[in-house]
């Protein structure tokens, strides 16, 4: 896996229209994204599920941070 | 060295811990919410260290990741630990930004021999810039990490193999992941050596929908369910080393009569898996 790779899902876990995108065409995504054969494969296995809920998950954490007098991360693993 | 119990130290709780710390062994704090506090809060953190045994927690690295972490996200840790003094201090196996863009939480970095490597040299890293190197915590995910081919353990105790570092071993993510996932927690305890588990994190959650099914979300807002208990009894009888347990709670905080009872379980667990350990058997 590749620095692009990890870009590319930090990509689709925070952009709800890219994320839309990509369930809707997972491997040309890929490809247009510049990830290689290997790359590509692994993502048209997507947890389309689990993606969903962690997307979900991420938005709500980083609205949490966002608000006024939160002094920690919204959460702590 | 014993066994210690602590809580996550938070703003809600400050008083109560406070006010119980012949029951509370040790407090965990979050690194990154004292980066940019002003040098009063960081001296009011040294004397909190100067009180009770305090470690950091730091959630902001993304240290579980091909890319090397910048200089200028350690540099902070660097200086807290400096002006502080924790006994220890831990970060995630997780990633939390990509091609610029941040993902605001904790995610699970896909599991190839390249991610493990690239976070062996990350914690490298923080040990040349912080001068010791992170206790490592395994996180939760609700997706299965894309690209992994290895499962969890196995990513996991590479990790530890490659970086020589210790496992900061959170029970509840463990536990979520396990159901999430279909696996057996056990198989993950299994495979990590028992000179790494230096420490324990225990939380609560909440089932969420997802799709036909559920899915455990590991959400802090909750208390210690049975199978994270069951999990602590098991790692007291398979691993002698003295570990420090934390419980976390970022929400809907009850009383401290009740976060207090959850460590007494807690000791209650851990203590009964020792007694079944062939150590506690032969004493």
């Amino acid at each position: 896996m590749s620095a692009a790779f990890e870009a590319f899902l930090a990509r689709i876990y925070v952009d709800d229209e890219a994320r839309r995108r990509f369930l809707a065409e997972p491997r040309e995504e890929a490809a247009r994204a510049g990830l290689d054969a290997s790359e590509q494969e692994a993502l048209t296995a997507v947890d389309r599920v689990g993606l969903e809920l962690a997307a979900r998950s991420f938005a709500r954490k980083r609205a949490a941070a966002s608000r006024p007098r939160r002094r920690w991360w919204p959460f702590s693993g | 060295m014993r066994d210690r119990f602590g809580l996550g130290w938070r703003n809600e709780l400050a008083a109560g811990i406070l006010s119980n710390l012949d029951r509370i062994d040790v407090v965990e704090v979050i690194a990154d919410d004292y980066f940019d506090a002003p040098p009063r809060q960081t001296r009011a953190l040294r004397t909190l260290a100067s009180q009770v045994p305090l470690v950091l927690h730091g959630v902001g690295l993304g240290l579980a990741s091909c890319v090397p972490v910048e200089a200028r996200r350690l540099a902070p840790m660097a200086r807290l630990v400096d002006a502080v003094g924790p006994e220890s201090w831990s970060e995630h196996l997780a990633f939390v930004r990509g091609g610029g863009r941040e993902i605001g939480h904790l995610a699970a970095p896909p599991r190839t021999s390249a991610t493990a490597e690239g976070t062996a040299a990350n914690l490298e890293r923080a040990r040349k810039t912080v001068g010791t190197r992170p206790l490592v915590e395994n996180v939760a995910t609700l997706v299965d990490p894309p690209g992994s081919d290895r499962p969890e353990e196995d990513w996991v105790a590479g990790v530890l193999a490659a970086s020589g570092g210790d496992l900061l071993l959170d029970l509840h993510n463990l536990h979520a992941n396990a159901v999430n996932f279909g696996f057996d927690p056990r198989s993950f305890l299994d495979r990590m050596p028992s000179e790494k588990i230096a420490a324990i994190h225990l939380a609560g959650g909440r089932w969420i929908a997802a799709g036909r099914g559920r899915r455990l979300l590991d959400d802090h807002f909750h208390d210690v369910p049975d199978p994270v208990y069951d999990l602590l009894r098991e790692v007291g009888r398979r691993f002698p080393r003295p570990l420090t347990v934390i419980l976390e709670r970022d929400g809907a905080y009850p009383g401290m009569a009740s976060l207090l009872a959850q460590l007494d379980h807690a000791r209650a667990a851990l203590a009964a898996g020792r007694a079944m350990s062939d150590t506690g058997r032969a004493a």
